[in-house]
């Protein structure tokens, strides 16, 4: 997502079927309306933000990045070493966070990878699959007839 | 010389002479206004300052100020631009299509019609400006070579080739209206008599003389902008179409926009002009030239593509049970029983039971119903709009995003308001430009005045 | 001799048309002709040629065409082609679907304002430009043919007015330049 050249027509958030686009309304970070909940509209509580991610402005366009910050900072870790990148060098923060490990991140392209293995699972499914859209994001079907449960 | 044939009523009544025709049309100029356009136009004016106002506050604070949400990204904004785009083509089709094929009633509707496309087409191309939330970077949507390595636009996106289609319309239609108007200015400059009036129409007639070659030229340039503008009728509304029928949204992915959008464009179009001219007919005592038969071939008009339109919206509903795909299934099922149903069934009973009265020629020829008739068709089309972006988007693939819309005051002012610039653009039109077709109109007197067929 | 132009008014357009078929049929040349509008019929008794603007908007057409072919072929193909949802950008023939909205709508804008710009300046018809209708009614309902006793040196200019009064004139004028 390119925030500067985007000049605010949602067109591809009406196109998106999954929804995931947010738009940015107003100025948030200056509009004395969204004082009460938004921290960088004073010179203490901007320091809450992270130096390494992009505020967009009023009328720009916005979703998940997968951490594109992490995920620059880790291939230019990988290309100083001289090293391709190592599955796992790079976590989202939503990865990191998850305390059950729910969430998996890494290169699809990679055949060594654990999230191309985990794509490539029976019990993987894309989201809106029959539409075609081909997302970089699968789930994994629950497993239900566990021999515990059956008997 | 040929003569028309005696069974077709005749399009000028009364005994008019070339002189009358001059004095019907350029004495509302050329004398002082009547009492009701300066009420008129103040009430417009005050509505227009109203919507410029709430787009001052729109563009000052942000898209937020409209109902608009995640999910429904889209709604009175886009509506809105369709509406006066559709409006705006029936008077490109009155020029244009009707010129083509010879259709001599468009002389007396085709001035004032193309002049509301003018204004129709303003409002519209308002739309897309103040819809995008970083209005000053509009200009990035240009092809122009910049700093950044000279990024270009994106050629296969819709909303670039509506840029192209739209500038495209609008200035052509005004080269078109303009072109047209250049000899009946100079029918103005030279019979008034206060001498700034005669300045200002004498630069705005381009010191026209009326000589054989011009009026050659002048027949051959409006035949060829006419042909050119006809391809442009259809494909402009079918590019609109293309912002929807292109996405994969169930309810807008469909291939049946093109022409469905272009009939209902000359749908309310049509509306429209009955609407303005049964008004200004009166006001202005023109009915000797916009006659009862003109309103019954618009209505006529009317009928077609309102039946196109209905026509389409079966093929709508039908398609989406046929297709099988469930999404599709449900956004029509949504449609007519939802929580927006009361759009949906306001929507068919204005567009598809409403024109079909007019196949009764007794309702066809009634003017006071024609107009009653035509408000109807135009809140009915802007249902139709307002149905296929909201329901679509309100209600996509995943339940989990579902959510409703509601307009905001700013929503509904910025709308009325671009109705109230509307009318003052065309009342001011109507106060200082001739709304008929003086040298049209003269030029077919010999053969569709009454008088003239009369004889034998 | 000084040359003098004539003025003949009629307040018909069907007297004017029969009118000049006669003077053209003794061997007057007119000049021009004033109408307030159209006169279907005239311009091959007065000798009116052709107006080839129609040639002027096809070519001004084409060359929108090329213009904006060349155009999406650049910015798309050749300058920078950047990958769009996986659409194919290496190849022009590709993509011509999707650029034909542009395409077409370049081609009207080019051949229509083309055209206008080429009609108004050949007309002489400009901002500013002055009228040089002989009389303010040739633009209400009155119409005027012109002949220029310059082109008619065979006959005297009285032999002209003579055998222009014979033609059922609203009025007759003169002026010598």
């Amino acid at each position: 997502m390119t925030y500067n050249r985007c000049i605010g027509t949602r067109y591809c958030a009406n196109n998106c079927p999954y929804k995931v686009r947010r738009f940015n309304w107003f100025n948030y970070k200056a509009y004395d309306k969204f004082s009460e909940f938004n921290p960088s509209q004073d010179m203490v509580g901007r320091l809450v933000l992270n130096p390494d991610v992009t505020v967009r402005s009023r009328g720009v366009m916005e979703k998940c990045s997968m951490c594109v910050q992490r995920i620059q900072a880790g291939k230019l870790d990988a290309k100083i070493e001289g090293v391709p990148v190592a599955d796992g060098a790079i976590v989202t923060a939503c990865s990191e966070a998850c305390p059950t490990n729910a969430i998996t991140f890494g290169d699809i392209n990679d055949t060594n990878s654990k999230v191309h293995k985990l794509r490539n699972d029976k019990r993987a499914y894309l989201a809106l699959e029959e539409v075609g859209t081909r997302p970089s994001v699968n789930y994994m079907v629950k497993v239900r007839n566990r021999e515990e449960n059956l008997a | 010389m040929f003569k028309e044939a005696a069974l077709r009523e005749p399009l000028i009544l009364g005994n008019k002479t070339y002189g009358d025709i001059t004095h019907d049309v350029v004495s509302p100029i050329e004398d002082k206004a009547p009492k009701g356009w300066y009420i008129a136009i103040t009430i417009s004016a005050l509505i227009a300052l109203w919507g410029v106002g709430c787009i001052l506050y729109l563009i000052g604070t942000g898209i937020g100020t409209w109902g608009l949400n995640k999910t429904v990204g889209w709604a009175w904004d886009i509506t809105n631009f369709v509406w006066w785009v559709g409006i705006g083509h029936a008077g490109t089709l009155i020029s244009a299509v009707l010129l083509l094929f010879r259709q001599r009633w468009r002389m007396a509707i085709n001035r004032s019609a193309e002049a509301m496309t003018i204004f129709a087409v303003i409002m519209a191309a308002m739309f897309p400006g103040i819809h995008m939330e970083r209005l000053w970077l509009g200009y990035f949507v240009f092809p122009l070579p910049n700093q950044f390595g000279s990024l270009w636009v994106n050629f296969n996106s819709p909303l670039l080739w509506d840029v192209f289609a739209i500038s495209t319309y609008f200035s052509v239609s005004l080269v078109f209206w303009y072109i047209g108007l250049i000899p009946d200015f100079a029918t103005i400059r030279d019979r008034i008599k206060t001498p700034v009036a005669k300045k200002v129409y004498g630069i705005l007639s381009f010191g026209w003389s009326g000589k054989a070659k011009n009026w050659t030229r002048f027949e051959e340039v409006s035949l060829v902008l006419a042909g050119i503008a006809t391809p442009l009728v259809f494909s402009v509304h079918s590019i609109v179409s293309m912002d929807f029928a292109t996405s994969i949204i169930p309810g807008w992915h469909t291939t049946i926009f093109p022409p469905y959008f272009v009939s209902g464009a000359v749908f309310s179009g049509f509306a429209m002009v009955q609407t303005l001219l049964l008004v200004m007919r009166k006001t202005m005592k023109l009915e000797a030239y916009v006659t009862r038969k003109h309103v019954e071939y618009m209505n006529i008009v009317i009928i077609v593509t309102g039946s196109i339109v209905g026509v389409a919206y079966i093929t709508e509903l039908f398609m989406s049970w046929y297709s099988g795909v469930e999404y599709e299934s449900y956004t029509f099922i949504n449609r007519f029983s939802g929580p927006y149903a009361w759009a949906y069934w306001a929507m068919m009973t204005c567009n598809v039971i409403s024109p079909q009265l007019f196949w009764f020629k007794k309702l066809r020829t009634s003017l006071g119903f024609t107009f009653f008739m035509s408000i109807i068709v135009n809140i009915g089309m802007w249902f139709e709009r307002f149905v296929i972006i909201v329901t679509s988007l309100h209600r996509d693939y995943l339940p989990s995003s579902w959510s409703m819309f509601h307009p905001t005051f700013v929503d509904i002012g910025v709308f009325i308001g671009t109705i109230g610039i509307f009318f003052t653009l065309f009342l001011l039109f109507a106060r200082f430009f001739p709304v008929l077709a003086l040298n049209e109109l003269k030029s077919i007197l010999k053969v569709s005045g009454e008088q003239y067929k009369n004889k034998d | 001799m000084a040359n003098s132009v004539i003025y003949a008014m009629y307040d018909d357009d069907q007297t004017l048309i029969t009118a000049a078929k006669d003077l053209v049929g003794r061997g007057i040349k007119v000049k021009d002709c004033y109408s307030p509008f159209p006169i279907h019929g005239i311009d091959p008794i007065i000798g009116v040629t052709r107006t080839r603007l129609g040639i002027v908007s096809f070519m001004f057409g084409l060359g929108g065409l090329s213009l904006a072919l060349l155009g999406t072929w650049y910015f798309m193909i050749h300058d920078w082609p950047m990958n769009i949802g996986g659409k194919p950008n290496f190849g022009y023939h590709l993509n011509i679907p999707s650029f034909v909205p542009i395409l077409f709508e370049f081609t009207v804008f080019c051949a229509a304002h083309g055209m206008a710009l080429t009609y108004l300046i050949r007309n002489k018809t400009l901002p500013g430009m002055p009228a040089v209708n002989p009389d303010p009614r040739t633009t209400d309902d009155k119409f005027v043919l012109e002949i220029d006793s310059h082109d008619n040196h065979s006959m005297s200019t009285e032999a002209i007015l003579e055998a222009v009064k014979g033609t059922g004139d609203f009025e007759l004028s003169h002026k010598k330049y």
